[in-house]
């Protein structure tokens, strides 16, 4: 029984620190920009194919596609966000972030779609050997898995890095307490809008290709996950760092170690069950108050 | 008389409506790798029989609707087709859940269901004979599955496939096939359209199985597929044709879907009229379930050709569709157009289409079904028997 324990929390663990990284940019863009944009859900797609086209296609090695994942979903979340986000946000007063969140719904839609015409509906795999897996102490672990959570924690500390040690983090920091005060001080709100969304999708995109390198990419790759990363980010508290890598790691935790006492048919209800616990015990989530992006 | 003669056969339909058939296919989402064949086929039935005259003069409309994989969409879609476009009966309908969604819509409405879904539920409601089933069941595919499991060694089987209206009864059918045998059987069933299934897989795995039973769409089936090779399982896979099919070959290159059989219910492979329906769509093969979708608009059009002219309408068909597809005393014929002629000179038909004898059971059920037995070999679906 120990075993079967220790294998679900790792394998809840590898499943997490991916949703991680969508989950951070999900936090960013709500810290900074005071919206949940839900089109990070097909920024996931959009890096998973950027990855698998430079990858598969254009045969370039695994590591090489990671940073092409985060720029094309970074590129085209900041476009995406100038066309269709940033007019809702300049003129619907205070209703703002309900009308932001609920165009981004539309834009995750479209996006989708338009990675549909573009791609089909096939199912396209990245050209990673799939390697059996190996064991240690007791549990079975698979090398590009740990790989990839290697890689996902990496961006999580780098992001906390960028907020703690540079000016621009600083300054982002500064926008998502006081937009007005940033501004008094100098600070551009609008290009550090940009910043932030770029940074965000990107690591949506980064997440997207992590996720899709042991299994496949389709369109709806990033729509499927959108529920779970929702449930990580408000669980972290929806504007802290740490807050949203803890928050994935325990939606993932908790729905691997859910099987062992519920039917696999009702695995999502594990994310639902934490965002309903956290939103009626400790609004602020889990783990406001610590390293909040917004203080 | 109207298809010897096509120049009057145009001036009649100047004058007359289209008669619309509606298709509910999956175009788009997890069971959407037919989707696309299945609405070509449609039209090279639609085309063959407008080229022939129509029916009773009146050419033959097909009207697509994507049904998303999902049955809240093929709902809205079959509202659609009932209500506004007044169709008279309704094709495709691929996956179980979408039918079993539809099929009250349409026969409170008096529209045919012709369906290419195998849950046994379907054809059990009471569909006052409105559901004519093209499909091999899902008793039948399972029994086919359990046996050749059994035939090739298997003495313990489990499954693992999504929540659909046919899972528990595969894990139930197999499961008893495998117990008669000296055996066992047991089964799981996922959540669909998670990226990971390993904690279900180790779950399997725990009961020691020789036999893995895959009940899952492409999308999923190919994530479990590759979790079973990771967690190191080295047994035999058998998958169905919805889910193990040239669509998932892509994503499981290598040792990962090396060995893993397939139950694919089979086309009629060497009649003319597979092979009529092949060059008009210039393809070298054809699945079971486009073949299908091409019969459910010739049984259709068949049907109101039967009857006297008047107001079509889906108990119309229901009522001519025996008539045409398995009356002994009718001549056989297995091309539209010539069965259309036929018809028209008031003489009995006995239609067998592309995809197979089309013989109905009181219930709806198609009878007579063969089932092609193939397994990914090299990378490619290997055809291993026909039975």
């Amino acid at each position: 029984m120990l075993a079967v324990i220790g294998q679900s929390l790792v394998n809840g663990l590898m499943q997490g620190a991916l949703v991680a990284l969508p989950a951070l940019g999900l936090t960013l863009i709500f810290s900074v920009l005071g919206f949940v944009n839900f089109s990070v859900a097909a920024q996931m797609t959009v890096g998973a194919y950027a990855g698998w086209l430079v990858n598969s296609q254009l045969q370039w090695p695994f590591a090489a596609t990671l940073p092409v994942a985060f720029l094309a979903a970074g590129l085209v979340g900041v476009l995406t966000d100038r066309i269709a986000l940033a007019p809702v946000r300049a003129h619907s007063g205070g209703q703002a972030p309900l009308m932001v969140a609920v165009v981004s719904i539309a834009l995750n839609l479209a996006i989708e779609s338009a990675l549909r015409f573009s791609f089909g509906n096939d199912l396209q795999s990245y050209d990673v050997p799939v390697t059996r897996d190996f064991r240690f102490a007791g549990l079975l672990l698979g090398p590009q898995e740990l790989l990839n959570v290697a890689i996902a924690l990496l961006a999580a500390v780098a992001l906390a890095v960028f907020f703690t040690r540079t000016r621009l983090g600083k300054a982002m920091r500064a926008v998502a307490d006081n937009a007005d005060l940033a501004r008094l001080k100098g600070i551009m709100p609008n290009r550090l809008a940009n910043l932030a969304t770029f940074i965000a999708m990107g690591l949506a995109g980064l997440g997207g290709a992590l996720l899709v390198v042991t299994t496949n990419v389709d369109p709806s790759t990033g729509s499927r996950l959108v529920l779970i990363v929702f449930a990580a980010s408000v669980v972290g508290g929806l504007t802290s760092v740490p807050g949203a890598v803890l928050g994935a790691l325990l939606v993932g935790i908790a729905g691997e170690l859910s099987l062992l006492v519920i039917s696999p048919v009702y695995k999502s209800v594990t994310a639902f069950l934490a965002i309903l616990l956290v939103l009626l015990i400790r609004p602020n989530g889990l783990f406001a108050g610590i390293s909040a992006v917004r203080r | 008389m109207l298809g010897a003669s096509p120049r009057f056969a145009q001036a009649q339909v100047q004058d007359a409506s289209p008669i619309r058939i509606g298709l509910i296919i999956p175009l788009t989402g997890a069971t959407s790798q037919f989707g696309a064949s299945m609405g070509a086929a449609a039209k090279v039935a639609a085309d063959e029989i407008n080229a022939a005259g129509g029916v009773h003069g009146r050419k033959v409309e097909i009207l697509i609707e994507d049904d998303q994989s999902n049955p809240e969409a093929a709902v809205r879609a079959a509202h659609k087709l009932i209500d506004i476009d007044k169709v008279v009966a309704i094709g495709g309908s691929y996956a179980s859940a979408v039918t079993s969604a539809i099929a009250p819509l349409c026969w409170e409405s008096g529209t045919v269901l012709l369906t290419s879904s195998g849950a046994d539920s379907i054809t059990k409601l009471p569909h006052q004979g409105y559901i004519f089933r093209t499909s091999p069941t899902v008793t039948l595919q399972g029994t086919r599955v359990g046996e050749f499991a059994v035939e090739l060694g298997g003495k313990n089987m489990f499954f693992l496939g999504p929540q659909t209206p046919f899972a528990q009864s595969y894990i139930d059918i197999i499961s008893a096939i495998f117990g008669k045998a000296g055996g066992k059987g047991a089964g799981l069933i996922y959540e669909d359209k998670k990226t990971s299934y390993r904690s279900e897989v180790d779950q399997a795995l725990r009961a020691n199985p020789d036999t893995i039973v895959l009940g899952g769409y492409v999308p999923d089936t190919s994530v479990v597929l590759k979790d079973l090779y990771r967690a190191g399982y080295t047994g035999k896979r058998i998958g169905f044709s919805f889910g193990v099919n040239p669509a998932i070959l892509p994503a499981v290159t290598g040792e990962v879907g090396e060995g893993t059989y397939s139950l694919v219910p089979s086309a009629s492979e060497k009649s003319d009229a597979y092979r009529n329906l092949l060059a008009k769509l210039n393809r070298s093969s054809l699945d079971s379930y486009s073949c299908q979708v091409f019969d459910h608009v010739a049984l259709t059009a068949l049907a109101l050709a039967n009857a006297a002219p008047g107001d079509p309408s889906g108990a119309v068909v229901r009522d001519n569709v025996r008539a045409i597809s398995q009356d002994t005393a009718g001549s056989l014929i297995d091309s539209v157009e010539a069965a259309l002629k036929v018809l028209s000179a008031k003489r009995k038909v006995n239609y067998d289409g592309p995809s197979g004898p089309l013989d109905f059971a009181e219930n709806g059920d198609v009878k007579g079904v063969f089932f092609r037995y193939e397994q990914i070999q090299q990378g490619k679906l290997a055809l291993v028997k026909v039975a």
